[in-house]
């Protein structure tokens, strides 16, 4: 069940793909909600079908792997609505399609792993200090089935991953006992604009990310209280024995 | 007003102009002046050995409070420094040229502010923008800086003027006295039973340039003591252990929310108490602190922890040791101990 206080639920690239179906679905679910991308007029125009669902909205346009623009970001919300209750990291991008590493342009890897690791850590290093005063929040972190194996041809992004979910980790034992709980959720193969450049003219069936929202409403719930350092696949997630 | 100057002064080499954390990769990496109230003895040491002067069951009240980037320039290049908020689009602000009531000031994107007042205590004037609320703010942390002192040489982005654990976006200048403390520190310190609460006060100004030092009772500072921190010090002050305010802003927050009996209450308001050598202090055993100008009316608060002549005597010897003045700079403990 989804807490009857109205929640603030923070979630970084919500323009498209699963963070704009997260968007919507906690918007409806009656949360207030803190939304931001890089593109101007896409967070304007969701965050007015948002604001039809009732919910209140801070949208800003921000590059959130700039410490500048997380700063902002942050502190606009932390100023309007006096918390965050849940963020979810689930800004990254993929870089170049599917490419053998020997040939990633150098520069390009970088950037890949620069933004794709950088933007949870500045994310969650700026909003942990409200939660660790309160001592609640949760956060997560998405990641992808090539976070924890590496396959062929997913070159920086899968790096990335890799990094995220160590980073998750760490994060999660310096925090035991403080009552703020960070995991991960990999999401698996959804029908999103990223996953046709990393598998062009994918032949099997993809997950629409309306699909996958079940382990979100768990993990932004008190039901999760105790739940930390975890990896979910959330095409296989179930409550029960969780 | 200006304010009666303390007999010292700082040479020039004690400014402190770069973080400790690009000095030796640590924010705790700072000295430590730990001077008994009751003997007016001192201890040197370093910050990291903070712990070793509390104990199982001892409380530290941080100033969660938020430096926000308070400088902004008009389109003609023209500083104006915000001082204190006073509605969703009206800010009291330092601006240190001829202006009059009415007059409009041009900043990028078309933001306009009109003068609607002028502070006949202070040099502030009172500015109407044209933008409000959650629009000036992302205005502001767009296009502002925050507040460089010429002693700091370089300019340092926002990050380096806050604490580690500050998430209420509101002081103008940083609260700087927790700017040492890392979370590591923090962690440890729990572990050992120190106990740790929050308020909130923004902070203003603390200088108005050309000499000119702010008066506290001229100077409102909002802040929020909560009922969870009230609880947390009541139970320790039933069981005599101290309660240790990190920073003036958390002495001057605590002892302005108690009630007539002085027993401290969940407060939120504005503050203008000046605590002064006399003053009687109801909630705060001991202050952690940084140190402070001769001009500064902090000194003043620090008088009614211990006695000035041993307050002074610390400071001339803090200066003869090499401690740094400033928010990048060493600390100051003042605890009541036994020895």
């Amino acid at each position: 069940m989804f807490d009857q206080i109205k929640q603030v639920i923070m979630i970084t690239g919500a323009t498209r793909g699963l963070g704009y179906t997260l968007a919507k679905h906690f918007a409806k679910q009656g949360a207030n909600l803190a939304i931001c991308a890089r593109g101007k007029t896409e967070i304007k125009t969701v965050q007015n079908e948002l604001e039809k669902y009732g919910a209140e909205v801070i949208a800003l346009s921000a590059d959130v792997s700039n410490p500048n623009d997380v700063e902002r970001f942050v502190s606009v919300t932390e100023n309007h609505f006096g918390r965050i209750d849940t963020l979810i990291n689930n800004a990254s991008i993929f870089g170049p399609g599917p490419l053998y590493l020997a040939d990633y342009p150098d520069l390009v890897l970088k950037n890949v792993l620069e933004v794709n690791i950088m933007n949870p850590f500045l994310m969650t290093k700026r909003v942990l200090p409200g939660m660790l005063a309160r001592h609640k929040g949760s956060i997560i972190n998405l990641t992808s089935e090539v976070g924890k194996t590496g396959y062929a041809e997913w070159g920086a992004y899968s790096i990335s991953k890799f990094a995220v979910e160590g980073m998750t980790q760490i994060w999660a034992d310096e925090l035991i006992d403080t009552g703020v709980r960070i995991n991960l959720v990999d999401p698996g193969e959804m029908d999103t604009a990223m996953h046709e450049i990393a598998v062009p003219n994918c032949e099997y069936e993809l997950a629409n990310p309306s699909e996958v929202i079940d382990v979100f409403d768990y993990l932004a719930s008190s039901e999760s209280h105790l739940a930390t350092g975890q990896r979910f696949e959330a095409q296989s997630f179930s409550r029960k024995g969780v | 007003m200006t304010l009666a100057s303390y007999p010292f002064v700082v040479p020039n080499h004690l400014h402190a102009f770069l973080p400790a954390e690009i000095r030796s990769n640590k924010r705790e990496a700072v000295k430590l002046l730990v001077q008994n109230r009751r003997t007016g003895n001192v201890h040197h040491d370093t910050f990291e050995n903070l712990s070793s002067y509390l104990e199982k069951g001892d409380v530290l009240i941080l100033n969660n409070s938020r430096t926000i980037p308070a400088v902004i320039f008009t389109t003609n290049h023209i500083e104006v420094r915000l001082a204190r908020k006073r509605s969703s689009d009206i800010w009291d602000v330092l601006y240190l040229h001829q202006i009059e009531i009415g007059d409009t000031l041009t900043f990028t994107n078309d933001v306009k502010a009109t003068v609607i007042d002028k502070c006949s205590k202070t040099p502030l004037i009172s500015l109407r923008f044209s933008i409000a609320g959650n629009a000036f703010y992302n205005f502001l942390y767009t296009h502002g800086i925050p507040i460089h002192y010429e002693y700091l040489q370089d300019h340092w982005p926002l990050q380096a003027f806050q604490t580690v654990y500050s998430s209420v976006p509101g002081s103008i200048e940083m609260p700087s006295a927790g700017r040492a403390l890392s979370w590591r520190m923090l962690a440890d310190l729990q572990k050992k039973g120190v106990e740790i609460g929050f308020v909130y006060l923004h902070t203003g100004l603390s200088y108005f340039e050309n000499d000119h030092w702010p008066d506290p009772i001229f100077q409102p500072e909002p802040f929020h003591v909560p009922t969870e921190t009230v609880e947390l010090i009541h139970l320790a002050k039933n069981r005599n252990s101290r309660i240790i305010a990190v920073g003036t802003t958390v002495v001057r927050a605590l002892e302005s929310a108690v009630d007539t009996q002085h027993i401290l209450q969940p407060t939120t308001g504005e503050t203008t108490l000046h605590i002064k050598p006399n003053s009687s202090l109801y909630v705060v055993d001991g202050l952690l602190t940084g140190f402070h100008e001769p001009e500064a009316s902090h000194l003043d608060m620090l008088s009614a922890f211990i006695d000035q002549k041993n307050l002074l005597a610390a400071y001339e010897e803090a200066i003869r040791q090499g401690y740094l003045w400033h928010e990048f700079g060493d600390m100051n403990l003042l605890l009541p101990m036994e020895n």
